[in-house]
């Protein structure tokens, strides 16, 4: 296996494979990047076992073959390289990799090729074409709601449903639930529905953002689902179990609909959250014509700040994790935002002014005084 | 933080305290080798520990070292009784009290020269009044910080006082074994002392970086400080217990992934009982296990909002189970226990959606059926909120 490759081009690639290679694993090859070499094209792989990725590169093929290379040590080696094009070169008798640049001269040992997983082929006929901008947009709104908890695993995923011109997609971490409804310009070729881990997506938006691809292809597999962006292909596995049925989690009525300046309540919350340390949560008392945000941490002080807002009625005070209600106002990105509120102990929702199809529904935390 | 110039923090530590307490109260115990225990020792008097005999060790094997010895099984109410009163003894000497244990404290005396006279002074008299008032012996250390101190009474020990002055602190602290620094147990030695280091100015010898890099970034920062004696820790009087756990022992009789299922599940119970009495909520679930072997072994998750419901919290604890069942295979099981640390006040829960409720795996076909529907207009009715309901874990559906 040899191939000739300008740095540029490696390393652009590279740097997007060897963000699926794993950092922590008992499979040493897993750790590594397999460089292919077949029927005339070039292309990169790594994979976690959940997640793959494929990156194709031009190259100048001396000889086809495959070779499995530590990932990390590779993206190192090929960001220091002296020259602006690079060889290299699989050598069986030593069973390493010569990388030469100029007069900079590297062997790297390889990894066992048997040990790396074959990755799922997307077909080409059953893929669905969804517009890049909008996907990638969509999935920016929701993902951070998923959970990072895995010993939750059916909540680690984002559900991803589209059908005709409407792509949704779906978290929920159980503290928060974002749904992003996006109307699509032009009507799908058929539909989707998939509950793909959040990580997975999150990978995809950074590599079509850099690749500016207009379409993502997707197609869905038994238990994986395939992404293909331009040059790269992104496969990961769905996640298992049921996705919780968001609807029944909605209330279906509020006691209070207010139509806030989005700007002024984040500025506002942003300020007031830098004192809700240590789980502290951030409060909000709501009384005739305005709200009073405030926190306060032990040992550390306390601030607040209030604020005009279209309250009437009862006064009362609900409090929320600063983060995720931080979180839920920059999410609504609009202008102005609807917050709706029950009583204390029941969830908020923040919703897009422009009925942009954004909802972002909060559990409180429960003040004790 | 402040640390004052002077030697003013005391760590009293009661000399082999349940063993003590039956030398007391039996007096033809006195002078003889004890064992406290039952199948494994809790604690051995001075005179079995000159023969070999360690806490946590089986009784057999303790026996076999200590042939005379005497093994009395354990009084706990006896024990919680002289600790209480030990404890008012402290708290006659100074209003600072940290109890770290029922048999550990520190205690600060700054400003109490006039009153009471030097730190020395007041170590003095406080392990004499122990000793009368309680009868047992104490044995104190006193320095400038507390890490210092509880090094000092260590060194100490038994029925010891020792006082490290400010200008002493390195040339006591440097010459010392790595495993006397807090937090040095014998997985964190064993690293050190692959590499050569087996003394305390060894550590202070290597860059924080090098000390991160052996040991992860916690504990190596953590070494670095304590090498150099930085330790700005105050002493805090009535100190919240920094974590509610509770533990089995399970002799040597064989186990079944059953048997230490129920285990948990009832220490899971008890733990979460007593925290939700205690006003408690925690987020890291720590399991405890130890081997035929009496080695141990800890595993933890943290979780990312604090808890005390059983269901969470045992979910967890299953979860780091099954990791060690490969392990306990292999090595057997003598004690089972579970802790939950990163403890919180459960006046500020973060409330969830009930997003794992049964009714949501209804099965498909089931779904959009006459029953379904049914079934989906009674949980709306227990969907709002009834008045007068109980409010701790409430949440959205919480019927």
């Amino acid at each position: 296996m040899k191939l000739s490759v300008s740095r540029e081009t490696f390393l652009k690639q590279l740097g997007v494979a060897a963000r699926g290679a794993s950092t922590r694993t008992a499979i040493q090859t897993l750790a590594g990047v397999l460089i292919r070499l077949e029927e005339g094209s070039a292309e990169l792989q790594a994979t976690d076992a959940d997640l793959g990725i494929r990156a194709g590169f031009d190259a100048e093929i001396e000889s086809e073959g495959s070779v499995v290379v530590p990932g990390r040590l590779l993206l190192d080696v090929a960001r220091s390289l002296p020259q602006d094009s690079l060889s290299l070169e699989y050598r069986p008798s030593q069973q390493d990799v010569e990388v030469i640049s100029g007069s900079a001269c590297f062997h790297l040992r390889t990894l066992p090729l048997e040990d790396f997983p074959k990755l799922p082929e997307a077909d080409a006929g059953s893929a669905l074409a969804v517009p890049a901008a909008a996907f990638v947009e969509t999935i920016g709104r929701v993902a951070r709601s998923a959970s990072r908890d895995e010993t939750r695993p059916h909540l680690t995923g984002v559900l991803v449903t589209a059908e005709a011109s409407d792509l949704r997609m779906v978290a929920t971490d159980s503290y928060r639930l974002s749904v992003k409804e996006t109307k699509l310009s032009s009507p799908l070729a058929g539909s989707l529905e998939a509950n793909v881990p959040a990580r997975t997506l999150q990978e995809l938006s950074r590599v079509a953002s850099a690749n500016g691809a207009e379409e993502i292809a997707v197609t869905a597999l038994d238990n994986q689902v395939v992404f293909t962006v331009g040059d790269v292909v992104l496969s990961s596995r769905l996640v298992e179990g049921r996705f919780p049925n968001y609807q029944q989690l909605l209330p279906e009525s509020y006691e209070h609909e207010l139509r806030i300046d989005r700007g002024e309540l984040l500025e506002v919350v942003r300020r007031i959250s830098l004192l809700a340390q240590k789980n502290a949560p951030l409060r909000l008392a709501f009384g005739e014509g305005s709200v009073e945000v405030s926190a306060q941490t032990p040992d550390v002080g306390e601030a607040s700040e209030s604020l005009p807002v279209p309250f009437k009625g009862e006064p009362f005070e609900i409090g929320f994790n600063p983060e995720f209600f931080r979180d839920g106002l920059e999410s609504a990105e609009t202008e102005e935002l609807v917050l709706k509120l029950i009583s204390p102990l029941r969830p908020g929702l923040i919703e897009s002014g422009d009925d942009g199809g954004f909802i972002y529904l909060v559990m409180p935390i429960r003040l004790n005084a | 933080m402040f640390v004052s110039g002077r030697a003013r923090i005391l760590h009293a530590d009661l000399d082999a305290f349940f063993a003590a307490v039956e030398q007391r109260d039996y007096p033809r115990l006195r002078g003889r080798p004890v064992i406290v225990g039952m199948g494994v020792v809790l604690a051995a008097s001075y005179e079995a520990k000159a023969q070999g005999v360690r806490t946590a060790m089986g009784e057999a094997h303790a026996r076999r070292l200590c042939p005379e010895a005497i093994v009395v099984p354990p009084r706990m109410s006896a024990y919680t009784e002289a600790s209480k009163a030990v404890f008012r003894v402290f708290e006659d000497t100074t209003p600072l009290v940290e109890g770290l244990s029922i048999d550990e404290a520190f205690l600060d005396v700054r400003g109490m020269e006039r009153s009471s006279g030097t730190p020395t002074e007041i170590a003095v008299r406080l392990r004499r009044d122990v000793l009368e008032r309680v009868g047992l012996s104490i044995t104190v250390g006193v320095a400038r910080t507390k890490f210092l101190a509880k090094v000092a009474s260590g060194v100490a020990k038994p029925d010891g006082l020792l006082v490290v002055p400010p200008d002493r602190e390195l040339a006591f602290l440097h010459p010392l074994p790595v495993k006397r620094l807090w937090g040095v147990g014998p997985a964190t030695a064993g690293k050190l002392c692959q590499r050569g280091i087996t003394r305390v100015r060894q550590v202070a010898l290597l860059p924080e970086a090098v000390l991160v890099s052996m040991l992860g970034r916690a504990s190596g920062r953590h070494l670095h400080a304590l090498a150099h004696n930085l330790d700005p820790r105050p002493v805090q009087a009535r100190r919240r217990r920094g974590s509610i756990g509770s533990q089995r022992a399970r002799g040597r009789s064989p186990w079944s992934p059953d048997a230490v299922d129920a285990d948990v599940i009832a220490l899971v119970d008890r733990v979460t009982r007593r925290m939700r009495a205690a006003g408690r909520v925690g987020r890291t679930v720590v399991l405890r296990l130890r081997f035929d072997d009496y080695t141990r072994a800890t595993r933890s998750h943290t979780l990312p909002h604090a808890t005390a419901q059983t269901d969470a919290i045992l979910a967890t604890a299953r979860g780091l189970l099954a990791t060690a069942i490969p392990t306990i295979e292999r090595r057997g099981l003598t004690l089972v226990g579970v802790a939950i640390t990163n403890l919180e006040d459960a006046d500020a829960v973060q409330l969830a959606l009930p997003v794992d409720r049964r009714d949501q795996d209804a099965l498909p076909e089931f779904k959009g059926s006459s029953q379904h529907r049914l079934v989906e207009r009674s949980v709306e009715v227990c969907r709002r909120p009834r008045r007068g309901s109980s409010i701790r874990g409430f949440s959205l559906g919480g019927c």
